[in-house]
């Protein structure tokens, strides 16, 4: 059992909206829309373009390098009918908290899966 | 009811047409006929990773037979198609035997434009994975590869020959190359990458003839210059294969004719991707569009719309480019424009240039700067007027310029 690791101030990622954090061995990209928070692996699984620098449209992350569109709570991408790794978030008096556990949470189309990659 | 749909055309459109058609439901028969000998597969990578050795035929599968047998899409590869009868809609092929539907797509692409007049058997142009292969197998260290063409494709063909170790001449007809798509100033931006790199670039120059040599091909241009290498590849546009719909009497003018919900002259008859000279609402005109985002949009489209859920396709064009270290990309459809605002450094290559019509933003053009083109296809889908100094100033967020819906 992997414990939730602070990672930010929710005052410093309502500032940016996003943000790039190191946990061990994983760079994870946070980013805020209105209240809530959203943890993905910051390595973009299609050609390693870092998603933290890309652009929050519509419920997704829009990566900076080819344009594919993750949803940010569950990192499917309905074009490319493939799935970023998530991390569970949390935010607790005024602080974010991750599990930096990777998980894989959509296999295909309509199935969700609850297990870590 | 359509209860039955062929498709006309192995490649992106046809692959992504049918798996729509699936996931939406479609549980009529589909019938996809390719003339190539291969698995429908993705195009992109042929100028990029592919080229580079860092992607294998396998990678570029789009559907294989296994998925085709659990969707029970019949798969006819390495089959051309030789007619269509539009009325009765039965689309005959070169092995004799023939597919009737009521509704057919046209996916045809397109094939690449030809040097007139040039026989040589080392010249080559890229569209397939044979091409592709030929041109690899090729590039090796100290192999000398001729590009004609400095669009994105031949930019592309240069980097990537350049990156496997080859020495690369471009020869370009313009005096910049990308002059019409980017402009003067950024078109020479863009050559200079290729220069940086090593690349020759030549400008101005028109091929005029190719001569077989003992070991290779010498090049020559109208101005007399003689270039000497082991291949020349070339990239200088393709021509829409509508030929099969011209004859079927479906309205053909620079590709085949369709409406914003991808429908041809003649009832129950689509096309979608590079063939489809389609009526764009954003940009109030007809445009062609020869890229893969496209592909892949509007073969959606066209799958809805053969099932009467149909939406206007509106979608902003977007296109992508990866050079040695760069990440080139163009959104938008802008052929001529009024006032070009650059955001950012033409000098460290990383900026967004807008091109806007009477104020309005019709294109923009990238380096390094994916996460600005998101918003410049917002600002073009709205058809927005921002102040070009607040597009040009760093300081401000580019959704704030994007008109509230």
């Amino acid at each position: 059992m992997t414990d939730w690791v602070p990672v930010t101030a929710v005052r410093e990622l309502q500032r940016r909206k996003k943000s790039l954090v190191q946990v061990g061995d994983e760079s994870i990209a946070l980013f805020m829309v209105g209240e809530r928070v959203f943890a993905l692996r910051d390595v973009c699984i299609h050609e390693q373009r870092s998603l933290s620098k890309g652009a929050i449209l519509r419920g997704r992350v829009v990566c900076p390098g080819h344009q594919w569109q993750f949803d940010l709570e569950t990192g499917w991408v309905e074009e490319q009918e493939r799935c970023q790794p998530t991390y569970d978030v949390k935010v607790k008096d005024g602080t974010v908290y991750v599990v930096p556990v990777p998980r894989i949470r959509v296999t295909d189309a309509g199935s969700a899966v609850l297990g870590s990659q | 009811m359509t209860r039955s749909v062929a498709i006309i055309g192995g490649g992106q459109v046809a692959a992504v047409a049918a798996r729509t058609l699936r996931r939406r439901g479609f549980d009529g028969a589909i019938t996809v006929i390719g003339d190539e000998p291969h698995l429908p597969y993705q195009r992109p990578p042929l100028s990029k990773g592919f080229l580079q050795g860092r992607e294998q035929s396998g990678d570029l599968i789009l559907i294989d037979e296994p998925w085709c047998s659990d969707n029970a899409v019949d798969l006819r590869i390495g089959v051309a198609v030789t007619g269509l009868d539009a009325f009765s809609r039965r689309v005959g092929l070169a092995d004799g035997s023939s597919v009737r539907a009521d509704s057919v797509l046209f996916a045809t692409g397109g094939r690449p434009r030809v040097l007139p007049g040039i026989t040589s058997e080392r010249v080559v142009y890229l569209r397939t994975i044979d091409h592709a292969i030929r041109v690899r197998d090729t590039l090796q260290p100290g192999s000398r590869l001729i590009t004609v063409g400095g669009g994105f494709i031949g930019a592309e063909i240069a980097a990537s020959a350049h990156i496997a170790g080859a020495d690369v001449t471009m020869i370009e007809m313009l005096d910049v190359p990308l002059k019409r798509a980017l402009g003067h100033e950024l078109g020479e931006v863009c050559a200079q990458i290729h220069r940086d790199h090593g690349v020759t670039v030549l400008t101005g120059e028109f091929v005029e003839s190719v001569r077989d040599v003992t070991d290779g091909v010498v090049v020559r241009t109208a101005a007399g210059r003689e270039v000497e290498g082991d291949l020349v590849v070339v990239g200088v546009g393709i021509e829409p294969n509508a030929e099969i719909a011209a004859t079927a009497n479906v309205s053909v003018d620079n590709g085949i004719v369709v409406d914003e919900f991808c429908r041809t002259s003649v009832d129950g008859i689509f096309a979608a991707g590079d063939v489809a000279n389609h009526d764009h609402p954003v940009f109030g005109a007809r445009v062609r569009v020869e890229h893969f985002d496209n592909a892949n949009r509007q073969a959606a489209a066209a799958a809805m719309s053969i099932m009467g859920r149909r939406a206007a396709y509106d979608n902003v064009h977007w296109f992508w480019s990866d050079q040695y270290e760069f990440n080139l990309q163009y959104a938008g459809h802008a052929p001529v424009w009024t006032q070009a605002v650059i955001r950012g450094s033409v000098t460290a290559r990383s900026f967004t240039v807008f091109y806007l019509q009477d104020g309005v933003v019709k294109g923009a053009f990238a380096i390094d700067r994916g996460e600005e083109i998101v918003w410049a296809k917002e600002l073009i889908a709205a058809r927005a007027t921002p102040d070009p100094a607040k597009l040009a100033d760093e300081d401000l967020d580019l959704e704030g310029l994007v008109p509230l819906t």
